[in-house]
């Protein structure tokens, strides 16, 4: 598995649990050095930490090199921002509402949510292809459902993922000759530092569901946009 | 008389809404990059002619401080085409990003430009243009960042549905069809007419339960 985002969260945990059932995991985020938790589980397991800021392109391309033709079963783009400065994900995002358009944040959070996982996609591609699973999965969110979204608010954030599922579903159609299931995902509101304390779910809860959910993937299953706990999310 | 706003006036679906509109009575405010080439839109009776860069911000902001009349019906027409198409393996980041700015960021920030303007009108009414090709539901292969700009742009129209409710402001995401323009090219299977009249019928049948849909030019609702 190649993840991104790997060093926290959600994208932690996923290493967390699958290192020890002897994945090799080449676990990708900004500051590999700054990663106590990573490097813990790289000492025990077969974990390859990489630097990679997903939103600089040529990084992307340094990794491809890094691991030339190496097969990847999963390719998990789970790498996301709510905006760039860091903050829970509270009620009051004064900078994402109505009547405060800030165009070149909105932009930023593009890139990382929606443009990185397409460029990551096309970079390593063939190497999903060589691969047995041949996955290709979106860390997505419900606050990119359309259906399910009637409040305003967050509206980078919201937009980037609900165009991150256009992605996913382009290229669940694109890449379906080549036997690559691509899917989205929604984790939940869980207790990471983009959800905050009052979160509904642990990290335990809503990793472990996904799992499950991961485990269970079929190419039937390309082109969905999964939850947690195993429901599926309206567009 | 009711007052409306078209941005991309100057061709296609824009113009002849244009037509439309103001050989209804409608009192039309124009607006196109360059109106010197806009000869088509300047030559129809009743309507004000704008420059406008609907990616140019702070020209938005201008304009909305230019006029000074109630807008009833904001249509947000002004779109970039999806070609070229940047197959996968082929992607142009930033050209992706432009789309972003002219299908996505721009309509939403005439929306907070015009806020006011709507907000003073009777009718309250704005129609983003968007497309069959942003509905996730029904991908097909390819074309991908246009795609995402459209379908963020119908998430842009939802999530302001609850914020412009308050108003008592209408919002909605249109698709035009598959329309002979510039754009659709030749052998289009809508005419700018019909299409522009289909939209001028939604727009004019709005009520309450149209705020936050995604219409088709002749009237259903599409799945997003």
């Amino acid at each position: 598995m190649l993840i991104t985002g790997a060093n926290r969260g959600l994208g932690l945990d996923f290493v967390r649990r699958l290192a020890p059932e002897g994945w090799q995991i080449h676990a990708c985020c900004r500051n590999p050095a700054n990663a106590t938790d990573l490097q813990a589980l790289a000492e025990q397991h077969d974990v390859t930490r990489h630097a990679l800021d997903v939103a600089d392109f040529n990084q992307i391309d340094a990794l491809k090199k890094t691991l030339g033709d190496t097969p990847i079963d999963v390719l998990f783009n789970n790498a996301g921002i709510m905006e760039t400065i860091q903050r829970t994900l509270s009620l009051d995002h004064t900078n994402q509402m109505f009547d405060t358009l800030d165009e070149d944040e909105w932009m930023a959070v593009m890139r990382v949510n929606t443009m990185a996982p397409m460029r990551m996609c096309e970079v390593f591609v063939d190497n999903v292809a060589a691969s047995e699973r041949k996955q290709m999965l979106m860390m997505s969110s419900i606050v990119g459902s359309i259906g399910s979204n009637a409040t305003g608010r967050w509206y980078h954030y919201a937009t980037s993922k609900t165009a991150l599922n256009m992605v996913m579903r382009s290229l669940a159609a694109d890449l379906k000759d080549r036997g690559i299931t691509v899917m989205s995902l929604h984790p939940g509101w869980t207790q990471t530092d983009m959800g905050g304390p009052s979160a509904a779910l642990t990290i335990d809860e809503s990793v472990g569901g996904m799992v499950e959910v991961v485990k269970a993937l079929t190419p039937a299953d390309s082109g969905r946009f999964i939850g947690w706990n195993g429901e599926d999310v309206p567009w | 008389m009711p007052t409306i706003l078209i941005t991309g006036a100057n061709r296609g679906i824009g113009l002849e809404s244009a037509r439309q509109f103001a050989a209804d009575g409608w009192s039309v405010h124009g607006c196109c990059r360059k109106p010197d080439a806009a000869s088509a839109l300047t030559a129809i009776d009743g309507v004000s002619v704008h420059a406008l860069d609907v990616t140019d911000f702070a020209s938005v902001d201008r304009l909305a401080q230019q006029i000074t009349d109630p807008i009833d019906v904001l249509l947000n027409n002004a779109g970039q085409s999806p070609r070229p198409s940047l197959e996968f393996g082929r992607m142009d980041y930033d050209l992706w990003a432009k789309l972003f700015t002219v299908n996505t960021q721009a309509p939403f920030k005439m929306i907070e430009a015009f806020h006011d303007h709507l907000r003073r009108s009777d009718r309250r009414v704005v129609a983003n243009v968007s497309s069959l090709m942003g509905s996730i539901a029904d991908t097909s292969r390819g074309i991908v960042p246009y795609r995402s700009t459209k379908a963020a742009l119908n998430m842009v129209t939802k999530a302001l549905s609850g914020d412009l409710a308050r108003d008592k402001i209408v919002i909605f995401s249109v698709h035009p069809g598959w329309v002979r323009t510039d754009m659709g090219g030749p052998i289009a299977t809508v005419s700018p007419e019909d299409s522009a009249a289909g939209i001028k019928k939604v727009i004019e049948n709005a009520g309450a339960d149209a705020n936050g849909q995604f219409f088709n030019w002749t009237g259903e609702t599409l799945p997003w």
